[in-house]
C-alpha cells in the first residue's frame, strides 16, 4: 500500500535547496570528463600525418590558457574542465537557491498584505 | 472528471502542478541570467583580446542570434538571445522533468526527509536521475535536430564546415534532416549518461553531508 503524501512533503520538494558544495563538485566532476574525452576522442582518431588535429577545439586556449589538443593536454583540460563546471554548478546551485527565498519573500509579503 | 484527477495515490495533482510550473520558472530565470552572463563576457573578452579582430567563432552565433555581432552593442543582443534560449529551454526541460517523474515523484519524496516547515526550513533537494537523463537528453537532441534543421532551411548546409565538425564526436552527425535525426538521437544518449552521472554524485554527496542531520 502506497504511503499517502501529504501536501507539505510536496512543498518540502519545491521549496527544497539546491545543496552547493554538492552541486559544485558534481557539475565539476562532469566537466572534466566532457573536457577529457573531447581531447581525447580527436586524439584517437586516425588521421593523416602532418594532419592538424583538433584546430577548432585548440581555440579554447584563447581562454583556457595552457589547453593543447594533446595527451598532456587531456589533462589540463580535464582540470580547466572541473574548475569551469565547479563555477557553472557553484553559480547555479546559488542563483536557484536565492531565486527561491526571493520568490518566497514576495509570497511571505503578499500573504502578510491580504491578512491585513 | 476533475475530481477524479485531484489525487493520485495521495497526490494532490493540483500542488504538484503548480510547483511543477513554479521551479520550472525559477529554473528558467537561473539558466537564462547565466547563459547571458557568460555570452555578455565571452562577447567582451574576445573584444578585448582581439580588438577588431575578434570574433571569429563567435560571430557564428548571429546564425542563431539575430543581430548579435562580436561588439560591445552585440554583447547586449546576444546576452539577450542567450537568455531567451537558456530560460525556454530549461524551463522546458523542467517541466518535462515533472512530468516523466508524475506521481512517482513520491519515491523521491519519501527518500528524503520531508521538512516539518518547507518554507522556513526547506529540505535538500535530490535528483532524479532517469527523468532528469530523459528530460535534459531530450531537449538537447530536440536543440541539435532544429538547429541543423535551420541550417539546412536557410539554405547554407553546405557552408556549416563548422557544425559538421560534430561528426567527430557524433558518429554519423551531418548538417542534414537526416544527420540531424541521427544526431539527435545519439546527443540524446550521451546527455542521459552526462546526467545520470550528474545526479549519482550529487545524491552520493548530499547523503554523506546530510547523514548527521
Amino acid at each position: 500500500m502506497k504511503r499517502q503524501v501529504r501536501d507539505h512533503q510536496i512543498l518540502s520538494a519545491v521549496f527544497a535547496k539546491m545543496d552547493v558544495p554538492a552541486m559544485t563538485f558534481s557539475a565539476g566532476i562532469l566537466g572534466s570528463l566532457i573536457l577529457f574525452l573531447a581531447t581525447a576522442i580527436l586524439l584517437l582518431q586516425s588521421v593523416p600525418a602532418d594532419y592538424p588535429v583538433g584546430a577548432h577545439l585548440s581555440a579554447l586556449a584563447d581562454y583556457l590558457p595552457g589547453y593543447s589538443v594533446s595527451w598532456s593536454g587531456t589533462i589540463v583540460g580535464a582540470l580547466y574542465g572541473f574548475l569551469v563546471g565547479a563555477i557553472a554548478g557553484f553559480a547555479a546551485a546559488v542563483y536557484w537557491n536565492l531565486a527561491h527565498y526571493v520568490a518566497l519573500g514576495v509570497m511571505l509579503i503578499s500573504s502578510a498584505e491580504l491578512a491585513d | 472528471m476533475q475530481a477524479a484527477n485531484h489525487n493520485v495515490n495521495g497526490i494532490n495533482l493540483k500542488l504538484l502542478h503548480a510547483a511543477i510550473r513554479f521551479n520550472a520558472l525559477i529554473l528558467g530565470l537561473t539558466a537564462g541570467t547565466l547563459a547571458a552572463v557568460v555570452i555578455y563576457f565571452a562577447t567582451q573578452a574576445s573584444i578585448v583580446k582581439w580588438g577588431s579582430e575578434s570574433g571569429n567563432y563567435l560571430g557564428l552565433l548571429a546564425i542563431f542570434f539575430p543581430g548579435y555581432s562580436v561588439t560591445s552593442s552585440g554583447a547586449w543582443v546576444g546576452a539577450f538571445w542567450a537568455f531567451v534560449y537558456s530560460a525556454a529551454l530549461s524551463s522546458l526541460s523542467y517541466r518535462f522533468y515533472g512530468r516523466v517523474l508524475g506521481t512517482r515523484i513520491a519515491d523521491i519524496l519519501l527518500s528524503t526527509q520531508p521538512s516539518e516547515n518547507p518554507v522556513l526550513k526547506p529540505s535538500v533537494l535530490r535528483l532524479h536521475g532517469v527523468s532528469l537523463g530523459l528530460a535534459i537528453g531530450a531537449i538537447a537532441a530536440l536543440g541539435l535536430f532544429l538547429s541543423t534543421s535551420w541550417l539546412v532551411v536557410r539554405g547554407t548546409a553546405s557552408d556549416s564546415v563548422h557544425a559538421a565538425l560534430l561528426s567527430h564526436y557524433i558518429p554519423g552527425y551531418s548538417v542534414s534532416i537526416f544527420g540531424g535525426l541521427l544526431g539527435a538521437i545519439e546527443l540524446f544518449s550521451f546527455v542521459f549518461v552526462g546526467c545520470f552521472l550528474l545526479a549519482i554524485v550529487y545524491n552520493k554527496i548530499v547523503e554523506i553531508r546530510h547523514r548527521q542531520s
